[in-house]
């Protein structure tokens, strides 16, 4: 049966044929280790590594030599939020973190790092309002996520960032929902972007960034051989090899570096026009169904939507559409904290989330079959 | 001929001393280091333009020159 894949906030299906083909190529191409020798193999794979790091470091208005690739974007934050905070200091992270943030923090704590949960507030100027009561001299780090992977709503960061700005505590960003889809720059004011390379960015799995304005350097929790400083035991003291120890993947830099020159050429206005369509149609068409509770408190979004149906356990409902050709994504996300926030533990939503190649037809065909599920049940 | 080596501490600097360099007109080549730096391996950008002129643009460009030497052939 034909699977029509709308779990895109998950990881982006199909990649372009762009990303595909820049794969493929550099596994042939792109034989030799980049930064560990000066023989045409490296220099070869470091020239195409760096063209990709620049182009990345474009996207988001960063040097880039303050762009480092990572495997994901749970590893960039990881590397983030670690080698800021110490043990003894507070750190805010916004009730609606995924788990690549709220887990961390979690350890943290477990450390002697106090964490304090700002509440996402019903409008955007409450949010910043619970963030700033929270913000105070012996914070040294806000976390909050760009847009929530579960309701897809976008965050007042900009406001949390001059906040944060003010009081001279660093910013880190989880952009994972929001990169490629809404402009995400370090004007914007946050001292970190993290993100990964295979969603928004269309890029290969296995491939994510992390993007830093250069005012704060990072204590390492991975340490090892960055091709740089090889004869001290001491890790590389500056960015990007210090948090890139071991070989980069490179075949993957590849395919991100054509992904994210995919969302240029197509422009990140038609991908939000086009996929807001989509998740407008979605809304419209499932907001009459009985029984039907829609996740949508907020100013702004992405196209996520996050839905539960007439009493259905999520993740019953989402077996039962995959069973009729339609794959989203049911359960909790990785992401306790806001299905906490939502009022949705234990079973969580269905999270509908389409992407550039998404077509109206296939959404459609979605509402109808959930139409179909009212009617009749599962 | 004269020319002179600009050592820089990493790959991603070397590229970008290429990039930051050729934009501005002045040709240059990576090679790497033969003789390592106290610190260890690293890459040389040779040119043959001014280093009064070529160090202060790396510099200004956030690359940081761990030493340089012309050489003359």
């Amino acid at each position: 049966m034909k699977q029509v894949y709308f779990d895109n906030a998950a990881t982006t299906y199909p990649k372009p044929p762009s990303v595909s083909e820049a794969v493929k190529s550099a596994v042939v191409k792109y034989g030799g280790n980049p930064g560990r020798g000066g023989h045409a193999y490296s220099m070869n794979a470091a020239e195409m590594v760096y063209s990709v790091r620049e182009k990345a470091a474009a996207f988001f208005g960063a040097e880039p030599e303050n762009t480092a690739f990572t495997l994901n974007c749970t590893h960039s934050l990881n590397l983030a939020i670690k080698g800021i905070v110490r043990p003894g200091e507070r750190m805010v992270i916004s009730s609606m973190e995924h788990n690549a943030v709220a887990r961390p923090s979690y350890a943290l704590s477990k450390q002697g790092v106090r964490v304090d949960v700002a509440k996402i507030g019903r409008t955007d100027s409450e949010t910043v309002s619970n963030f700033k009561q929270l913000i105070g001299p012996d914070v040294s780090l806000v976390v909050c996520t760009a847009a929530s992977n579960v309701t897809g709503r976008l965050n007042p960061i900009r406001e949390i960032a001059d906040i944060c700005r003010k009081s001279g505590v660093c910013f880190i960003v989880d952009g994972a929902q929001a990169c490629g889809v809404v402009p995400l720059k370090l004007s914007d004011g946050m001292n970190f972007i993290c993100t990964a390379g295979h969603k928004g960015l269309y890029g290969p799995t296995g491939t994510g960034l992390l993007v830093s304005d250069g005012k704060y350097s990072l204590r390492t929790i991975i340490e090892g051989g960055t091709g740089a400083t090889s004869a001290e035991l001491e890790q590389t003291g500056f960015m990007p090899e210090r948090l890139e120890s071991g070989t980069l993947n490179t075949v993957g830099i590849a395919g991100l570096g054509a992904g994210i020159s995919y969302v240029n050429s197509v422009g990140m206005d038609y991908i939000k026009s086009h996929e807001n369509e989509l998740s407008g149609m979605f809304l419209d068409g499932i907001s009459g169904l009985p029984d039907i509770k829609i996740y949508r408190d907020g100013e702004k979004f992405v196209p996520t939507v996050a839905f539960n149906l007439a009493g259905i356990p999520s993740e019953r409902l989402a077996g039962a559409l995959s069973e009729g050709g339609f794959a989203l994504r049911g359960g909790l996300q990785c992401a306790y904290l806001a299905h906490r926030s939502l009022g949705t533990l234990p079973d969580g939503a269905v999270r509908f989330s389409p992407s550039v190649f998404s077509s109206a037809k296939d959404v459609l065909l979605l509402i109808n079959y959930l139409k179909k599920i009212c009617k009749t049940g599962l | 001929m004269t020319y002179t080596l600009i050592s820089v501490s990493s790959v991603t600097y070397a590229m970008k001393s290429k990039t930051v360099l050729n934009n501005l007109g002045h040709y240059c080549e990576i090679e790497r280091q033969e003789k390592n730096s106290r610190t260890g391996c690293g890459y040389l950008i040779r040119i043959k333009d001014d280093p009064s002129v070529i160090v202060p643009i790396l510099e200004r460009n956030g690359i940081r020159v761990r030493e340089r030497k012309t050489v003359e052939r």
